[in-house]
């Protein structure tokens, strides 16, 4: 086990490498001198000499870009171009609960909602519940987030007027309650294209299972068919949805920008965005590389996770 | 004679295609007797599996399938029983193994799992007792260090121990019937002997009815009392091995027996080999099945479908040669 | 000898042509069976001439994309006149839905145009050279880290707002994907033995490429164009609405929901149809794809 695991990390660090790389380029790219846009209009040669100096921004690329990664892995992303003196890893931060608990209850609706019509489907093919499952996947991967979201408000909201239309409720600070009541919509929307694409993979692998032939032994071995879809069905349909999930997760912090902005939720994605408004290149460069990160961190743990369900990694 | 576990009579299972129902078997019967293996043979595709599926129900999707005729064991006629009633049959009172012990042992979960799961749904055992039967089991089947392998996962284990494994867990609670489709065809020459030799070993220590499933008349000839043989969903031939070994009476039954490659024959004598292929389900012939292929088909066979008879000495024959 | 040898081939070309005629015939009616995929051809095809006639649809109704009709015609609902409404601005919603579709289609044809070409290069040069082969897969594996959205965000606050970055950096984002598949296909036809029958017959690399794997690979490659168009439309609606895509006052469809936004109490047509026609228009690539998909796959999907 601690060979796969070490192994999972290796093969990992190429990827983290080309990220860190991509992620830095990004920013240096841009058109603009950062110094000067820090220093204001009115700013001197002289000044904006000095400041490069001090920023290392004449140095070769490369040498900035490991003083880049060095400071990144002590946790220090730089200082915020827009906001004098902020430390954009204190932005970030204080930016990022908001959306991790949206990302964490949208996964959470989605699995539950997903996973019971993916099997149910597979069950009962071309009946009803199948029919919902073909239709909400079209349906799914052809309105975007933010789409179903306006759609969202416009029913429950605007119309039915059940659930306000925008704004945060922190789960700690505010409670459970109110946190549900305002984040649901946004939760729902963001958790929309996932349960839709959910629901289909656990449908196919469901059906994969159900047609193999331990599932054909284990019904000749006198097992209720609840016990077979449960246990000896589910366990295995569940390694390729464990995959789904991970990626749900993903796209949930990602797709995190479109959703908090139109909900007004003050979380990273609405950070990043606002960021854009204002040139904050540093702040934009920090998120980009935390997601991606946190990608390939997920990943891993699935990576894992699976290996622990899947008794036939193990041995490798 | 032996008392009778199992008789089939007229069993028909037809599936429901683009094309309508398609009969898969066609009036299938015969019996097995305790302490006896009955040999089902025939080609690939002529309906050997789907017999031993329809016995177990295991096609039970309603709008998928039909069933005719009557499966009767120990004086209840399976066909009839409710779903509920038929999978306290299956596992306690016939089982079934499969050809690939690696498709067919669920590979998450561990080998003394698969093997009390039967124990606990149909007698009820927990914990220690369950346990120490499924060790038991896995001794009777020859399972060296048996507490190690009950904490293994399928993939761990050889071939011939998967398929040891199988048999286990299809015997755990006696049953009175054991089907085994093609038990050895993916293994290894020797440990198929093996396997073999488990299969007629514990067949008389419980004293249960086997049917064997295969395509190979050599396997037949070694352990089977008595045999069936298929041909496009229907028995063409049945009877004690030695008598249809010494005097088959069905021109399949003489190509089958003379497709066997003989050690003591002239080598460079060309195999036997019988005309054509197997039609398709949907091509069936109005007459005889076997017309098309038979050698010695005349008008008669191609217009009218002959019926199974006994001849002599307990062996019967679907052929209208032999009605003469 | 001669002149028997050249009939023979000449009949055995037709018997070829026919046969492929008779392939297409059974490919087009399955492709018409599948009913949702006629559906998915019939709104791309609508979708295609909205973009192409946009000028001359509103011209005909009299109105326009970018003039203010007057104060009092500010969040009009839907009527005769303007059967979408006005927006906050006075403007004819119908016309700013209809032009959007000439920038989604735009957007979607150049991205899936330019990701399908780069990509099927890098594709299929990663499979003849070794070494470029891990770089290059490595730098998509790199990329595709970053969840797309994100990177076509970040892309584009880098580049700046305007239809030509989005274009861009949606395909910057779109092109490991293609890349990925054309270099899997690639090598599927590569291990075909008449391709390694070619390659003992001397012909060059590139000649095989070209002649030979290019061709098989290419309905593969077209499926995933009519995604890439779909993800296309998807990422350009959410790029606008974040205002990081094309920037206001163009009709994009993303742009108007944007300012829609501000006005879901009072104005539901300002966003129900730029939403409508963005959902549609995605749906009607996937379904289209879906189709073509199945004609190539049959077992695939579903």
């Amino acid at each position: 086990m601690k060979k796969y695991i070490l192994k999972r990390i290796l093969t990992l660090l190429p990827t983290v490498f080309i990220v860190s790389v991509v992620v830095f380029l990004l920013v240096h790219l841009t058109p603009g001198d950062p110094a000067a846009m820090m220093l204001g209009d009115d700013a001197t040669m002289e000044d904006i000499a000095a400041l490069h100096a001090k920023l290392g921004l004449d140095d070769p690329l490369i040498v900035q870009y490991i003083r880049w990664v060095s400071r990144c892995l002590q946790g220090d992303f730089g200082t915020s171009t827009a906001v004098i003196g902020q430390k954009v890893s204190d932005m970030v931060f204080s930016h990022f609960r908001p959306t991790l608990c949206l990302a964490i209850y949208s996964q959470l609706i989605t699995i539950l909602l997903a996973i019971p019509t993916g099997i149910l489907a597979a069950r009962k093919r071309g009946r009803i519940a199948d029919m919902i499952t073909s239709v909400l996947s079209l349906l799914g991967i052809s309105l975007p987030s933010f789409m179903m979201g306006l759609g969202l408000v416009l029913l429950v909201a605007v119309h039915f007027r059940a659930l306000p239309a925008a704004g945060y409720k922190d789960l700690f600070t505010d409670g459970l309650l109110p946190f549900l009541r305002y984040m649901t919509l946004p939760a729902l929307s963001l958790g929309f294209i996932h349960a839709a694409y959910m629901m289909r993979m656990t449908k196919t692998s469901m059906l994969e299972v159900l047609s193999s032939d331990y599932i054909k032994m284990a019904r000749s071995k006198g097992v209720k068919e609840h016990t077979i879809i449960g246990k000896h069905a589910f366990r295995n349909a569940f390694l390729t949805v464990l995959t789904v999930i991970g990626q749900g997760f993903i796209s949930a912090l990602a797709g995190a920008a479109v959703v908090e902005k139109l909900f007004t939720i003050p979380g990273i994605g609405t950070l990043m965005v606002d960021s854009i408004e204002k040139r904050d290149y540093q702040v934009i460069q920090a998120i980009t590389l935390l997601i991606a990160m946190l990608n390939v961190v997920i990943n891993l743990i699935i990576d894992l996770l699976y290996g622990l369900c899947d008794p036939r990694i193990r041995l490798e | 004679m032996t008392d009778t576990i199992l008789s089939v009579s007229n069993l028909s299972t037809s599936f429901r295609t683009d094309r309508g129902w398609l009969k898969a078997i066609d009036g299938v019967s015969f019996t097995v007797h305790r302490g006896e293996i009955l040999g089902l043979v025939g080609e690939s595709g002529c309906g050997k599996s789907v017999t031993s599926q329809s016995i177990m129900r295991l096609y039970e999707e309603k709008r998928m399938v039909r069933y005719e005729g009557t499966v009767m064991l120990s004086g209840t006629d399976l066909l009839s029983l409710p779903f509920s009633r038929m999978q306290h049959i299956r596992g306690r009172d016939i089982s079934m193994i499969f050809q690939d012990a690696l498709s067919s042992l669920n590979p998450v979960l561990t080998v003394g799992d698969q093997i009390m799961e039967p124990l606990r749904i149909h007698q009820k055992m927990r914990g220690d007792a369950a346990r120490a039967e499924a060790l038991n089991m896995l001794r009777l089947v020859g399972i060296p260090a048996p507490e190690t392998r009950l904490r293994q996962y399928p993939h761990e284990l050889s071939g011939g121990m998967r398929q040891r494994v199988m048999i286990a867990i299809a015997l755990a609670c006696h049953p009175q019937l054991l089907i085994a489709d093609e038990p050895t065809t993916a293994l290894d020459v020797t440990i198929q002997a093996q396997i073999m030799d488990l299969i007629v070993f514990l067949n008389r220590q419980l004293a249960m009815g086997v049917i064997l499933i295969t395509h190979d008349l050599a396997v037949v000839a070694q352990t089977c009392q008595r045999v069936a043989v298929m041909y496009l969903g229907q028995i063409v031939e049945e009877g004690g091995v030695p008598d249809i070994f010494d005097r088959p009476l069905h021109p399949y039954t003489r190509g089958l027996l003379a497709s066997i490659p003989r050690m003591d024959g002239d080598r460079r004598e060309r195999l036997h080999v019988i005309d054509g292929t197997v039609p398709l389900l949907h091509q069936m012939p109005s007459g005889c099945r076997f017309a098309p292929r038979c050698p010695y088909a005349t008008d008669h066979c191609r217009k009218e479908m002959p019926q199974l008879r006994s001849v002599s000495g307990g062996q019967s024959v679907r052929c209208w040669r032999e009605e003469e | 000898m001669q002149s028997a040898f050249s009939t023979d081939t000449a009949s055995l070309a037709r018997i070829r042509k026919e046969l492929v005629r008779e392939q297409r015939r059974v490919n087009l009616r399955r492709f018409l069976h599948n009913k949702l995929s006629v559906v998915g051809f019939f709104i791309v095809f609508l979708m295609l001439l909205l973009a192409v006639f946009a000028p001359v649809i509103t011209g005909a109704l009299g109105v326009d994309p970018y003039t203010s009709l007057g104060r009092e015609m500010r969040l009009q609902p839907p009527s005769a006149a303007h059967p979408f409404g006005t927006d906050n601005v006075n403007r004819d919603v119908f016309a700013r839905v209809i032009y959007g579709a000439r920038i989604s289609m735009t957007v979607g044809f150049f991205v899936g145009l330019f990701s399908s070409l780069i990509g099927t290069a890098i594709g299929m040069y990663a499979t003849i050279n070794a070494v470029w082969d891990n770089i290059l897969m490595r730098i998509c594996d790199g990329l595709k880290a970053i969840p797309n959205i994100l990177l076509a965000i970040t892309l584009m606050a880098v580049l700046g707002a305007n239809m030509h970055n989005v274009i861009l950096s949606l395909t910057i984002v779109s092109v490991p994907g293609v890349a990925r598949i054309a270099r899997s296909q690639a090598l599927l036809v590569r291990e075909q033995t008449y391709i390694e029958a070619m390659r003992a017959a001397g012909a060059s690399r590139f000649r095989i490429m070209w002649c030979h794997v290019l061709p098989n690979i290419l309905s593969p490659i077209i499926v995933q164009m009519t995604f890439t168009f779909a993800t296309a439309i998807i990422s350009e609606a959410s790029l606008s609405f974040l205002g990081a895509g094309i920037p206001i006052p163009a009709p994009s469809w993303g742009g108007m929901l944007k300012e829609a936004r501000s006005y879901i109490y009072n104005g539901w047509w300002m966003v129900v149809f730029p939403a409508i026609f963005t959902g549609l228009s995605v749906l009607g690539f996937n379904l289209f794809g879906d189709g073509l998909r199945d004609l190539i796959d049959p077992l695939s999907g579903r």
